[in-house]
């Protein structure tokens, strides 16, 4: 007997039925982001322009190292709130070094955001603390490191050799675009190519499933935290080299942009699917939204309401409502 | 009287109800059998309105029945219990009865506990039910939930309750008391119609049978009408070569390679002793919670060991983790398919892979390899899949079950774990899988098996262990003769 095609729930038959809202489901990112690049086009002559085109990757770097880290915790499933915090505090450490290090306070910066990922990935894997907790702790907790730090005041950057690099071009191209898609190639060929990519997926999907198939879950998760934090470190790099200083506010509220874009990106909060690049996508509709809405003047104050909008919007349009039946 | 006329049921564009016509009488059982993807389910579901029918019509005593929702078929007198256990653990036993009724017992917006719980414990003494309206569910076994759920459907006072595949988490004890109750409900001048794989509860309790084959009706016939093995014929449309199972071992198995002493594990299990050689399947019976899977979860690294030693050929293994067990060679098939055995959304490739990680060393994912690896498990597992790259959830629950054993089997185990290997799994695939088990034994794995299913374990296994309230009872060698009620004596 041939059961290929034999429904025994309604899936199957339903499935077919599906792809091709499936397919326009995985476009509705990028077509967004073509609807607000033409709009705003059509609104501004000054927003189709190569040179707004460098402005919005460049304002958008820090956004998108830290989305990438966002990224791999989300399709495992977890949640990391601290984001913002780690990018602060990475921002210090190159910042407070940058004399010393000059060019080489990056990797103060990355160790710093190691640490703090592997102090999120330790309580969360190995505590067994829920990660939304773990990291809500450890944003107020990074961020009071920072303000005992730097006592309020910021900390600038004066070395000739930092800011010479990290603010200079390449071929017409910022150094920290070129940085953070140094960042986004690396991560993406992590996710889709090792065998930690394979199992980050798997506990997103199927937690139970990958340790009973011999996954050593615990190790997985603390590995992806310490690897979101130390790809929160780069943006914390990026951060102080586009403010020249690190202060206390610095990156604060970062982690609702991250996980906007995360989601607008198409990656669902409930594990187990997603990519890069839609995080890719998310970030430049994020930044695109705000780029266009300075240059075509919406009321600042306006410009929050429709951030909001936009994220609801994108997830009411995109979420697959036939695999979750229950919404919470 | 109940009778469906030429009713059908089409998802886009595949047909799986096609014109089926039954009768249902008052005080009379039905059994609705067919391998899975026959329609079982689907035409209970019609009937019940929870699925909308895409053609045919139904009466009920000379009057079109025609309700469009649950609530309506059960205000109409038709009612169905869920295959799913579909109890809020969060509430009182008897608010779980009178679900959906709630708003009868209010009075001024306030709940009315006195005569709630009065109706609730009415209907469960109704079924002759061992617990109370007021206990708390949290102690409850899963066949006393079931027993709620048939409570529940009993609330709407109906006059056809319909069961789909009720008894599939059941175990033996369990699955039993639920019989009484469909009894209960016969005496009682209910009519019952029940979808089951379990063909034993099929023969020992319903008067009339339905056999369903793609979706069609092969035919109704009386109970004592047929014979296992014919009704097997039917449901698969061909006869079943050399019957379901494969033939025995002849011969003792092999070297020793798993040798367990004095084990105890969290919960209370122990002390057992057992070995298990090379090229022979060793089935452990006995109630849920009796040791069995204690002893899968002790060697597969996913339950605690608190004491005892667990020998794998000659040296101590102590798995601290699933992994332990997987690197050692030990492969664990879970009982519960799609909460642990694989991740439904994910591609057939995916699962296939999922246990079968290159070596450590090896930090880069070979796709090439991955592709061949779960193409050679396919083939031949014979898993009925269109692309590896269709999700895995779109499969058939056989199909889905040789996934979980592809996926064990691509790690390349020399020891097969499996936890009621056939669960909720069709006649056709059951004996695939059974044939599948047997040739792996036959070459050398050798297989650890727990099942509730009476004639897999008396049928596969080369040696039976009885186990009952944590240790074994019993044990039954190679070449001993099975006689299941001996083996179910001590199991109790």
């Amino acid at each position: 007997m041939d059961d290929v095609a034999q429904p025994k729930t309604d899936t199957a038959g339903r499935a077919r039925g599906r792809s091709a809202v499936d397919r326009l489901r995985n476009w509705f990112p990028l077509a967004l982001l073509l609807v607000l690049c033409l709009g705003f086009g059509v609104m501004s002559d000054r927003f189709l322009s190569v040179n707004n085109a460098l402005i919005v990757m460049q304002q958008s770097a820090v956004l998108l190292v830290a989305a990438l880290a966002m990224t791999f915790v989300i399709i495992s499933g977890s949640i990391d709130l601290s984001v913002g915090s780690m990018v602060a505090i990475s921002a210090l450490a190159a910042s407070a070094l940058s004399a010393t290090l000059g060019v080489w306070a990056i990797l103060p910066a990355i160790a710093v955001g190691f640490l703090c990922g592997a102090v999120n990935g330790a309580l969360f894997a190995y505590g067994k603390i829920p990660s939304f907790i773990v990291t809500l702790g450890t944003l107020v907790i990074f961020r009071g490191v920072v303000l005992l730090y730097t006592g309020g005041a910021p900390v600038s950057i004066t070395d000739r050799d930092f800011l010479g690099f990290y603010t200079g071009r390449t071929l017409g191209v910022p150094n920290t675009v070129l940085i953070a898609l140094s960042a986004t190639v690396v991560a993406a060929a992590i996710l889709n190519q090792t065998v930690f990519g394979r199992e980050v997926r798997a506990i997103g999907g199927g937690e139970r499933v990958a340790l009973l198939s011999g996954i050593n879950v615990n190790r997985v998760k603390f590995w992806i935290f310490v690897l979101a934090g130390a790809l929160c470190g780069l943006a914390g790099l990026l951060q102080s080299a586009r403010t020249m200083a690190a202060t206390a506010q610095l990156a604060q509220g970062l982690e609702l942009d991250v996980i906007a874009a995360v989601v607008v990106g198409g990656t669902p909060l409930t594990g187990g699917v997603g990519h890069i690049r839609g995080t890719v996508l998310g970030v430049l509709i994020i930044a695109i939204l705000s780029n266009g809405m300075n240059m075509t003047g919406v009321d600042p104050y306006l410009q929050n309401i429709v951030k909001g909008l936009v994220l609801i919007a994108a997830v009411f349009l995109t979420i697959d409502r036939s695999k979750i039946s229950i919404i919470k | 009287m109940l009778s469906a006329r030429r009713i059908s049921k089409i998802y886009g564009t595949t047909c799986v109800l096609d014109a089926v016509s039954v009768d249902f009488h008052p005080g009379e059982v039905v059994a609705i059998v067919g391998e899975n993807g026959a329609g079982k389910s689907t035409l209970l579901k019609v009937l019940a309105a929870i699925e909308p029918r895409s053609g045919g019509e139904a009466m009920l005593d000379d009057r079109a029945y025609a309700p469009r929702t649950q609530r309506e078929a059960e205000r109409l007198g038709v009612a169905l219990v869920f295959q799913e256990l579909n109890v809020n653990r969060a509430v009182s036993v008897a608010e779980n009865v009178m679900l959906g009724h709630l708003g009868d017992y209010g009075r001024l917006g306030f709940l009315n506990w006195t005569r709630l719980r009065a109706d609730a414990q009415a209907i469960l003494d109704r079924i002759g039910a061992d617990f109370s309206a007021t206990d708390d569910i949290a102690g409850l076994d899963l066949g006393q939930i079931k027993t709620i759920e048939v409570a529940r459907a009993l609330a709407t006072q109906p006059r056809f309750v319909f069961f789909d595949e009720s008894t599939a988490f059941l175990n033996h004890d369990e699955a039993r008391r639920l019989m009484g109750v469909i009894r209960e409900l016969r005496s009682q001048g209910i009519g019952v119609a029940f979808v089951s794989h379990h063909l034993q509860q099929v023969f020992e309790i319903a008067d009339r049978l339905v056999v369903l084959k793609d979706g069609a009706l092969v035919g109704t016939y009386a109970a004592g009408e047929l014979t296992e093995d014919r009704l097997y014929e039917l449901m698969v449309g061909r006869d079943l070569a050399g019957g379901l199972f494969p033939p025995k071992r002849g011969e003792q198995g092999g070297d020793t390679v798993l040798s367990v002493s004095g084990l105890t594990t969290q919960g209370g299990v122990g002390p057992l002793a057992f070995d298990l050689r090379r090229g022979e399947i060793v089935g452990f019976g006995g109630l849920k919670g009796s040791g069995g899977e204690a002893i899968l979860g002790a060697v597969g690294g996913s339950v605690k060991r608190s004491a005892g030693d667990i020998r794998l050929r000659g040296t101590p293994f102590r798995p601290k983790s699933p992994q332990d067990a997987w690197q050692a060679g030990i492969a664990a098939l879970p009982g519960d398919r799609t909460g642990e055995g694989i991740i439904t959304e994910f591609s057939v490739l995916e699962n296939l892979t999922l246990a079968a990680r290159p070596r450590r060393a090896r930090a880069f994912s070979d796709r090439r390899r991955m592709r061949a690896m779960a193409d050679a498990q396919v083939g031949s597992l014979g898993i009925k899949t269109q692309t590896l790259d269709t999700p895995v959830g779109s499969l058939s629950g056989g199909n889905m079950q040789k996934v979980v054993l592809g996926k064990c089997l691509a790690a390349e185990p020399q020891i097969l774990l499996l936890n009621n290997p056939t669960r909720g799994v069709d006649v056709g695939a059951k004996s695939e899988i059974y044939r599948v088990i047997r040739a792996l034994a036959d070459k050398g794995m050798a297989v650890l098996m727990v099942t509730e299913d009476l004639p897999e374990l008396l049928a596969l296994s080369d040696r039976v262990m009885v186990t009952r309230k944590g240790t074994i009872s019993q044990s039954f060698e190679a070449g001993a003769d099975l006689d299941e009620e001996e083996v179910v004596k001590w199991m109790m």
